[in-house]
């Protein structure tokens, strides 16, 4: 029988330290970031600044070249111009249509648990089936969302929802705001949880309505978490590739190329590597960018609760 | 007064007793509370009971004007055409592989990762805290055309294990950034304790701490598993043989492949890709709210 062991300093069964436990047991999942993010990232960085030939592996270095490139080729500035309106309706939209969904399953109505469960529903659909469906529903001949306009005599002809190229960017921001709201719901319900009930009162004893309730407690009080979530529905949404391009494949007439669609497109389809990996970066500065003025306005959003 | 108040009726015990009971009246703006759920669960939800019922409509009442809401008559041979005009099959297959073991790795090395991170303090561990927010914010997007060359270096193209290892590194940061709050709340006397009674720290961290993060390592095989059956861009990319392809390309290859659309097939195949998912999130519900109540009470 061993007697008592300070579990710090003891030598275990298989004679391994603290710290070599400690080593051995982040190594794996050190090593697979550093081979697929840390590596990657830094190769792309470093092929914007060259031109390579796909086939036979050639680099020529182009210095700046392939990021002046970006800033002056007219379809580039154009999918940045879609992207912008790609991501500031899409978090827009899910932000305000969240926040009601989640003021509304918040106000102690019958069924929360059900409710709840199937207001979940979209997030969890994959991408394809995602798309797969509301090529079906928004389907200029047989899709349902055109025959029940039609039978109800709102419209006369049939809305080509995504064969045209001024309607398939806000059907493609419809369709991925009805996957995504959910989300929002989620993260905004919880928080709305907290907010302390003796708020409320003091607010109805100063004869405070709904709406000014909302304004001066209700909104103040979730706007950490709504600019939290707002950051993270940004970055996911300006590097969304799956659901734009399963819907429309970047057409009609490059109607819905956003800046993700047109890296693959220039790296795939057109074999400029170097194009794309500037283009890339450039994307993510942008990001960085924009993720810095968020967690700028959190902090003091943060501050004025305190 | 109506005003619906957050948290009125799970208030703070004794607060309650202290307010005077409010009447709750069924008003006009109750009653536009309910249309407006109404609506919103149509909304969230019709898309998805249309992909079901048109799965089992036969094509002549689909593409009728107007279509058939409910199949008149109920039939299965989508789901037979499914699998004869496409490798269906072999999809299927290689998803499960794939999200199966993507999900055991992630979760077991995301597991161990979390426990030193945040157990010990050595300063290779902060290292490796920042680089796990830092893979968290790379955009696939952007590493898609090195990864696809490495992966082409290592002569792993159309190999399922690209794929699972790929999907391991890009989920183990969120794996991570659960796990470690899990492990945060978990107090170190029992680890200890365990040790005292002979366990060596691994053994303490896999009999004592393990047991109590179930409900954390359940999410994060969840979503993990969801996040690997639905990937679509990678796969799409490094995947081009029709029989390493997984669901999602499979499903978008069929799209483009049967040119004038059978809906009721590619409907079929929506239906099998959904369902494993909910029926996870079903299951893993019940799992999780009972994972809560067996923690380390008993003690």
């Amino acid at each position: 029988m061993t007697a008592i062991r300070k579990p710090r300093s003891s030598p275990f069964a298989r004679g391994l330290s603290d710290r070599q436990l400690a080593f051995m047991l982040v190594l794996p999942a050190a090593i697979l970031l550093l081979v697929f993010a840390v590596y990657p990232f830094v190769v792309a960085a470093f092929d914007s600044l060259f031109k390579i030939n796909l086939l036979t592996r050639d680099r020529s270095f182009l210095g700046i070249d392939n990021y002046v490139h970006v800033v002056t080729t007219p379809a580039i500035q154009q999918a940045f111009v879609r992207s912008v309106i790609w991501t500031a309706a899409n978090v827009s939209i899910q932000l305000t249509i969240g926040v009601a969904i989640a003021l509304l399953l918040n106000a102690k109505l019958r069924g929360q648990t059900l409710i709840r469960g199937l207001v979940l529903f979209p997030y969890m659909v994959p991408a394809v089936v995602v798309a797969l469906v509301f090529r079906f529903l928004f389907n200029d001949l047989t899709g349902l969302v055109n025959v029940l306009l039609l039978q109800s005599g709102l419209i006369e002809k049939p809305i080509s929802f995504l064969s045209s190229p001024a309607t398939v960017l806000w059907t493609l921001i419809v369709v991925n705001s009805w996957k995504y709201v959910p989300f929002m719901v989620i993260v905004i319900l919880a928080r709305l949880q907290t907010v302390p009930a003796e708020l409320y009162d003091a607010a109805a004893v100063d004869g405070a309505g709904r709406t000014l309730s909302f304004r001066h407690i209700t909104l103040p009080w979730i706007m950490p978490v709504l600019l939290v979530a707002s950051l993270l529905r940004t970055i996911w949404a300006a590097y969304d590739f799956d659901i734009p391009y399963l819907l429309a494949f970047g057409g009609p007439l490059s109607a819905s190329t956003t800046l993700p669609i047109q890296i693959r497109t220039l790296a795939f389809g057109q074999a400029q590597i170097g194009l794309a990996s500037a283009l890339a970066v450039c994307v993510a500065i942008l990001l960085v960018v924009a993720g810095y003025l968020y967690l700028r306005a959190y902090r003091r959003s943060e501050e004025r609760m305190a | 007064m109506n005003f619906e108040r957050p948290g009125d009726e799970a208030g703070p015990g004794g607060s309650r007793l202290a307010r005077p009971r409010r009447v709750r009246r069924f008003g006009p703006f109750r009653a536009g509370q309910y249309v407006l759920l109404a609506l919103v669960l149509a909304v969230a939800d019709l898309p998805l009971l249309w992909i079901v019922l048109t799965a089992f409509k036969a094509d002549q009442e689909i593409v009728a004007f107007p279509p058939t809401i409910i199949p008149e008559q109920f039939t299965l041979e989508n789901f037979q055409n499914l699998f004869l005009i496409s490798p269906f099959g072999a999809y299927l297959t290689n998803s499960l592989i794939v999200a199966v073991t993507t999900t055991a790795l992630t979760v077991v090395l995301g597991m161990f990762a979390a426990y030193s991170l945040t157990r010990f303090r050595f300063r290779f561990l902060r290292g490796v805290g920042e680089l796990s927010l830092f893979a968290y914010m790379v955009p696939p997007i952007l590493v898609l055309v090195p990864i696809a060359q490495i992966l082409v270096g290592l002569k792993l193209s159309n190999n399922l294990v690209a794929l699972i290892v790929l999907y391991t590194a890009t989920l183990l940061p969120f794996a991570l950034w659960v796990l470690r709050s899990y492990f945060h709340g978990i107090t170190v006397e029992l680890e200890q304790a365990a040790m005292v009674d002979g366990c060596t720290r691994f053994g303490a961290f896999i009999r004592v701490v393990v047991p109590q993060a179930v409900p954390g390592l359940i999410s994060t095989a969840v979503f993990t598993f969801n996040a690997a059956w639905s990937e679509y861009l990678f796969a799409s990319t490094l995947m081009t043989t029709p029989t390493s392809l997984t669901l999602s390309p499979g499903l978008a290859l069929l799209l483009d492949q049967t040119g004038v659309y059978s809906w009721g097939v590619l409907m079929a195949g929506s239906v099998i890709v959904v369902v494993p998912v909910v029926a996870l999130f079903i299951i893993a519900q019940k799992q999780l709210v009972g994972g809560l109540g067996a923690g380390a009470v008993k003690g």
